[in-house]
């Protein structure tokens, strides 16, 4: 394999390793206890005991950041797990049933995706009260209708290759061929698409923790950090702006990756480069 | 164990099978061909219960007294494998080309006659062996690139074979492979179909394959069976104009390059092209290309005319009428 990779996926990867680098790192090691407060300490600049500074309470910022790092990569990867374990369920069983079953799951997508994910995290949080749980769930929701979508055109296309057809000749029942022909050959469209929604859900996390829909206190989120930074944005700025550079790196990160990850499974694509 | 009684499957306002009656007993080896779009492998889906949703289907098709005409999917899976198994045209795209071949073989052992995975194997290593594959304990676990197409073909026999059917429908196996594996191929068919008992419907364009392998032939033409027969028989002598002129434009190695002014011979055709679905003719379908046609060919479909004691062919000339 001497195929150049291609740069958007180098790119990528590097943010990625970063991201979930450092947030493996924070389960391990934080610099400071992202919690502790240390009120006579706060605001302070750069510094070898503080490499990033404190916040306007005295926490350590690089701790707090890496804290957030850990909870958007779980938030995201739970709910990409979730939404997207049940979207290509649903999308696999309408390739596989056809007729009305087909058009009322596709039916079903398309009402989800006319959706907003943020009404309908509103919506949850108002009815269970706001929580990460909740959070999780409706990135998760709004996962469903994305995944089935793609597992169902790729499967579609996957049911008329000749294989399928030998499957079925030699007896097979359109739930074994499901899982023993169609979901491993389209496998790789759904890891693409998985990588992209991992950029969305961190998105979503953010907006949603932002909002005070997600992580409450005193857990760390990247979107929470920015929203107590916000009342101090002229006083201290780099509060809202390390986050905020955060969000912008772990979603561009695995944005990347995931476009990368497309170049390389189509085969068009790589041989013209 | 067959049988279609005024069989037909159109698509909207196209039929692509017309009033087909066949009867497939045990260990019968039937030819069935015909041009491309002749609805061969519409029949071929047909008896596997396989035909596209979109098609409106009547007439009856039993299998071994059963009525099938309707039969839901569920019924079909049993029928599948065990009554009857199907081998396709292409063996490069027929085997999914993420699993082991072991494992595709295996698959129906597991799911239709319950076997463990261990007896599954013992199974998969006898039908390869039998299918001719050398050193089928490591075959088992190549993937398909890993094979040649004729190597890939007798696996999916295998496969099909798995399950010991009653009726193996091979459909243009061996088009797309050279002619030297072609040969084997067909031999290999001939021979499984022989030793177990097996009926076998060969499907194809290939004259002299069919020759080879099979005792009776039916010809069709745009979905239409024009012609039946013994092979030998219907091969040596044809009675409708259609299979004459399909058999017409087989090349002669032996004609001389050029004819009496020089000029270069050309390959004998049939004029014109199959038209496609929608525009059949309502009455033969051969009508318009047919160089001994009646007036009323267009129009009239033509019944069976019995040729002789176990021949027949569905020509108006063969009616009593006079050209």
């Amino acid at each position: 394999m001497n195929r150049r990779l291609p740069v958007n996926f180098i790119i990528g990867a590097v943010l990625v390793a970063l991201v979930v680098g450092t947030a493996a790192l924070s389960l391990v090691w934080t610099p400071h206890d992202a919690t502790q407060l240390t009120i006579s300490n706060k605001f302070a600049a750069p510094s070898s005991t503080h490499w990033l500074g404190t916040d306007q309470l005295g926490r350590d910022v690089l701790s707090q950041l890496m804290a957030g790092a850990r909870n958007s990569m779980a938030v995201a990867l739970v709910a990409v797990l979730l939404g997207g374990s049940v979207g290509v369920a649903l999308g696999l069983l309408a390739s596989a049933i056809g007729g009305w079953v087909e058009d009322g799951v596709m039916r079903l997508a398309d009402l989800g995706f006319a959706f907003p994910a943020l009404l309908f995290a509103i919506m949850l949080a108002a009815v269970f009260g706001p929580s990460l749980t909740n959070a999780v769930l409706a990135i998760a929701f709004i996962n469903i209708p994305v995944f089935a979508r793609v597992t169902r055109g790729a499967a579609n296309q996957v049911w008329t290759y000749d294989y399928v057809l030998a499957s079925r000749a030699a007896g097979l029942n359109r739930f074994a061929i499901s899982r023993d022909h169609i979901l491993p050959n389209i496998a790789a469209a759904i890891i693409v698409q998985a990588t992209i929604e991992f950029a969305v859900a961190i998105l979503a996390e953010a907006a949603l923790s932002y909002l005070g829909l997600g992580a409450q206190p005193p857990a760390s989120s990247w979107g929470r950090i920015l929203s107590e930074a916000q009342t101090l944005m002229y006083i201290a700025p780099q509060l809202a702006i390390y986050p905020g550079l955060c969000i912008v790196v772990a979603v561009v990160g695995f944005g990347l990756l995931g476009d990368g990850l497309r170049d390389m499974s189509d085969p068009r694509l790589s041989r013209e480069r | 164990m067959f049988e279609l009684d005024d069989f037909s499957v159109s698509f909207g306002s196209g039929t692509a099978l017309r009033y087909a009656n066949l009867e497939i007993r045990e260990g019968d080896r039937l030819g069935i061909v015909g041009e491309s779009g002749s609805g061969k492998t519409m029949l071929a889906l047909c008896l596997m219960g396989m035909a596209p949703d979109a098609a409106t289907i009547s007439g009856r098709l039993s299998i071994d007294g059963q009525d099938m005409t309707h039969a839901n999917e569920r019924l079909w899976q049993q029928m599948r494998a065990r009554r009857v198994a199907m081998i396709f045209q292409e063996p490069m795209t027929a085997l999914n080309p993420l699993r082991r071949i072991g494992d595709t073989v295996m698959e129906p052992l597991i799911v239709h006659d319950g076997l463990s995975r261990a007896q599954a194997r013992m199974r998969v290593l006898a039908l390869l062996e039998e299918v001719g594959i050398p050193d089928p304990p490591a075959r088992m676990r190549m993937f398909p690139h890993e094979l040649s197409g004729g190597q890939r073909q007798r696996v999916l026999i295998a496969l099909a074979l798995a399950c010991n059917p009653a009726l193996l429908i091979a459909d243009e196996p061996t088009t797309a492979l050279d002619a030297n594996v072609a040969l084997r191929i067909t031999d290999l068919l001939v021979r499984l179909a022989h030793e177990r008992g097996m009926a076998l419907v060969f499907i194809t364009h290939d004259l002299a394959a069919v020759a080879r392998t099979t005792e009776n032939i039916v010809v069709m033409y745009g979905g239409d069976m024009v012609e039946r027969g013994p092979t030998a028989q219907v091969l040596a002598n044809p009675a409708h104009p259609y299979t004459k002129g399909l058999l017409g434009a087989r090349p002669d190695p032996t004609a001389p390059a050029r004819d009496a002014n020089g000029k270069r011979r050309r390959l004998p055709t049939l004029p014109g092209t199959v038209p496609p679905l929608s525009a059949l003719p309502q009455g033969c379908r051969f009508s318009g290309r047919c160089a001994v046609e009646l007036d009323y060919c267009a129009t009239t479909r033509a019944p069976d005319h019995a040729v002789d004691a176990n021949r027949a062919a569905a020509c108006h000339l063969l009616g009593g009428v006079k050209p």
